[in-house]
């Protein structure tokens, strides 16, 4: 239940959607997260830096709370750094590591171990996960997705839900690699239709009109 | 008796049609979403959470605690199914739940998961109902010390307990915090971290930061790498769904011990059901060695039945500390939490006197839940598996488009669309990465209560710090979360090395 996201489990038990081996990643991409930490960290304190607090407020006033989260996030990136570079040059061979847990408790099932590129009933491609040697990392779906959402973001007011939506659906599903773009389109107007008439006039949520406007 | 027919009232609130309609929709509802690997119910709340906005609060909180619920039945079936638990506390039923699935015996295996997590449910609902006003009372001698130190507590355990990276979990937290900082300081109403700009000056919406991380992050770290690692097969359930006496034997007392050791862990902050699943596996496990014939590793009934009734005990436990207590022991609480808040209620020591009819219809609709969760996953457990059958392309891009709703729906405004598109990145990254979410939405919900109350202490002990570690219930606070530590510690150590049976 609620524990979904609190992350891996406290052993390495099978997760499900493992990682690639963090030792084959590049340098870069494991330091975007510290990097992406600092920066927040550094906004942190050039607000408090630029903050004007009257005299008059007691002790622990607006600035004290913030401060010892500033610093706990910049000692604590400088640990993470610290430890990226010494397993980084540590041994590049940790990738058996954790799979071995994850083969102790599939081994005994032929049916599941066998994870060689499959279509599920689904139809939908799944490629084993032993099989790559490099991290998976598709920058055509990223650019999809997140594409899809900007415009979505920047053109909803203008191209009203039910268009916006769709468009978004369509990227999305365009991301995921769905192959039949003519009936994604379908797919995603339908959907946003639904969406319109449950939560706009049923329930009385606002969502715009844009260019279908006027006649809802 | 007070409580029977304050219940009773709250079984006369919740058995209207209407709400009736509410706690099946979202039975059905975190059933689904438990079922899709990959899914769990927070992220099903997460996205309810907008939308509910346009409900009166007894419905929407009665849908949430089918949701919430829910989410906890229809995991582990795919964990039995396929091997692949939809969240960290379906794990430890996966090990031998799949193992009965492959010798067989999936019907079984779902039938004693399903009745597991109702019996959990059913008598931590019995507890909660009890207990909780006991625990609001007691609670209203907290003062500002004593909710730091409860803040404190939670910020601690799980940050630092139910992750494998300390410093990854203690980061997410402090991220958390920091976002909770920004807007308007609630205690001299200077603003803070706003950059003069009026969107920022009530802060960052707590409803954005959770739909970002926990869906739309998700959704983007599934399209760029999930999608590629491998699914595993399913297995296909045939015959009796339900079990011989002989198995009921066997598995009563499982059942039991597992709701024993659920309990207590629902009012600490510990991060969820995942160490008590472990703690009742690693139990029936010590017991079966001493057996004549031990069952382990050949798709134990026990090994099972008792992680499932411990989950959810503590689940529905953690729904009386967030009620009574106001402390979110999961991220799926503390987004409960957060639309308490959003409703203008607060839970806690108040919120039975102010919002009785609230409470006890909630309280009431878990009962429903649980019965309607029984009747619609004992027998149908491989109609849900079904479910598998929507493209991914589909499934996803309509989660994408409902994250849109429901944030366009609550704020109506392109600025916070895009908040959300830029905090969902950070989200995906810190998933990419391996950092624990739970303890950035726990330190968002929290932090402010951390700190009006931290400062509150200060203030009026004239910046005498010694306050904070002065009173009963304050140390009693902090020697708990110390042993809690330790334990946590030595069942991480013996899990480790225990787990290969």
């Amino acid at each position: 239940m609620t524990s979904q996201v609190t992350g891996p489990a406290p052993a390495s038990a099978p997760p499900p959607q493992e990682g690639p081996p963090a030792a084959q990643r590049s340098l870069l991409s494991e330091l975007t997260m510290p990097l992406v930490l600092a920066a927040f960290a550094t906004y942190l304190l050039v607000g408090m830096l630029s903050m004007s607090v009257p005299e008059s407020v007691d002790f622990p006033g607006p600035r004290f709370f913030p401060a010892v989260v500033t610093a706990v996030i910049y000692a604590l990136v400088i640990v993470e750094v610290l430890s990226i570079l010494r397993r980084r040059s540590a041994t590049p061979s940790r990738d058996g590591h954790p799979t071995t847990t994850r083969g102790s408790t599939a081994h005994t099932s032929p049916a599941v171990d066998d994870a060689a590129p499959s279509v599920d009933d689904a139809g939908y491609e799944f490629v084993g996960a032993y099989e790559p040697a490099t991290p998976q990392f598709s920058w055509r779906s990223f650019a999809w997705v997140v594409g899809g959402f900007l415009v979505f973001a920047l053109l909803l007011e203008f191209l009203g839900w039910i268009i916006g939506a769709a468009v978004l659906f369509w990227c999305v599903a365009r991301g995921f690699g769905s192959t039949r773009p003519l009936f994604s389109l379908v797919v995603g107007l339908t959907v946003s239709s639904l969406a319109y008439i449950a939560f706009d006039m049923t329930l009385g949520l606002s969502l715009p009109s844009g260019l279908l406007g006027g006649g809802f | 008796m007070e409580t029977l027919s304050l219940l009773l009232d709250g079984f006369a609130g919740a058995l209207t049609l209407q709400n009736l309609f509410w706690v099946v929709l979202g039975c059905f509802l975190g059933t689904a979403v438990g079922v899709m690997p990959g899914l769990g119910s927070s992220m099903a709340v997460a996205l309810l959470l907008p939308v509910t906005f346009a409900l009166d609060p007894t419905a929407a909180f009665i849908m949430f605690s089918g949701v919430y619920f829910g989410g906890l039945f229809g995991d582990s079936t795919m964990g039995i199914l396929m091997n692949t638990p939809g969240q960290a506390s379906a794990i430890a039923s996966t090990f031998e739940g799949h193992k009965m699935a492959l010798t067989g015996r999936a019907p079984q295996a779902l039938a004693t998961a399903a009745i597991g997590a109702f019996i959990g449910g059913f008598v931590a609902s019995v507890v909660v109902v009890f207990f909780a006003p006991f625990l609001a009372e007691f609670s209203t001698q907290f003062g500002p010390a004593e909710f730091f130190a409860l803040a404190l507590f939670a910020f601690v355990a799980t940050s630092s307990v139910v992750t494998d990276s300390a410093v990854k979990g203690l980061l997410s937290l402090a991220l958390g915090l920091g976002i909770a900082v920004v807007g308007i300081d609630s205690v001299t109403g200077i603003p803070r971290f706003t950059m003069n700009s009026p969107y920022l000056f009530d802060g960052i919406s707590l409803v954005t930061v959770t739909v970002a991380v926990l869906a739309l992050g998700e959704v983007i770290y599934f399209a760029t790498t999930a999608r590629f690692q491998s699914q595993g097969r399913m297995l296909k359930a045939q015959g009796r769904p339900w079990l011989s006496r002989k198995e009921l034997r066997e598995a009563t007392p499982a059942w039991l011990r597992g709701t024993a050791i659920g309990l207590p862990f629902g009012v600490v902050p510990a991060g969820g059901a995942e160490i008590p699943t472990f703690l009742a596996f690693g139990a029936e496990r010590r017991l079966d060695r001493r057996r004549r014939d031990p069952q382990f590793g050949k798709g134990a009934i026990r090994g099972l039945a008792a992680p499932e009734a411990a989950g959810n005990a503590t689940t529905g436990m953690a729904m009386g500390a967030l009620l009574a207590l106001g402390l979110p022991i999961s991220a799926t609480a503390a987004i409960m939490l957060a639309a308490f808040r959003q409703y203008g209620l607060q839970p806690g020591p108040l919120l039975f006197e102010r919002a009785p009819d609230l409470v006890w219809a909630l309280l009431a609709s878990f009962f429903i839940a649980m019965i309607v969760l029984l009747i619609i996953n004992l027998p149908f457990a491989m109609v849900w598996a079904k479910l598998l059958l929507i493209p991914r392309p589909y499934l996803y891009a309509g989660i994408t488009v409902f994250c849109g709703l429901g944030i366009y729906a609550t704020s109506g405004s392109t600025f916070d669309l895009l908040m959300l598109l830029g905090v969902g990145l950070v989200g995906f990254l810190m998933r990419m990465h391996d950092y624990p979410l739970a303890p950035l939405i726990i330190g968002m919900v929290l932090g402010p209560l951390a700190e009006t109350s931290l400062r509150d202490a200060l203030i009026s002990a004239d910046g005498d710090a010694s306050v904070l570690v002065s009173g009963p219930i304050v140390l009693v606070l902090y020697g708990v979360l110390v042993i809690v530590l330790l334990l946590t510690l030595r069942s991480k150590v013996t899990s480790r090395t225990r787990r290969d049976v």
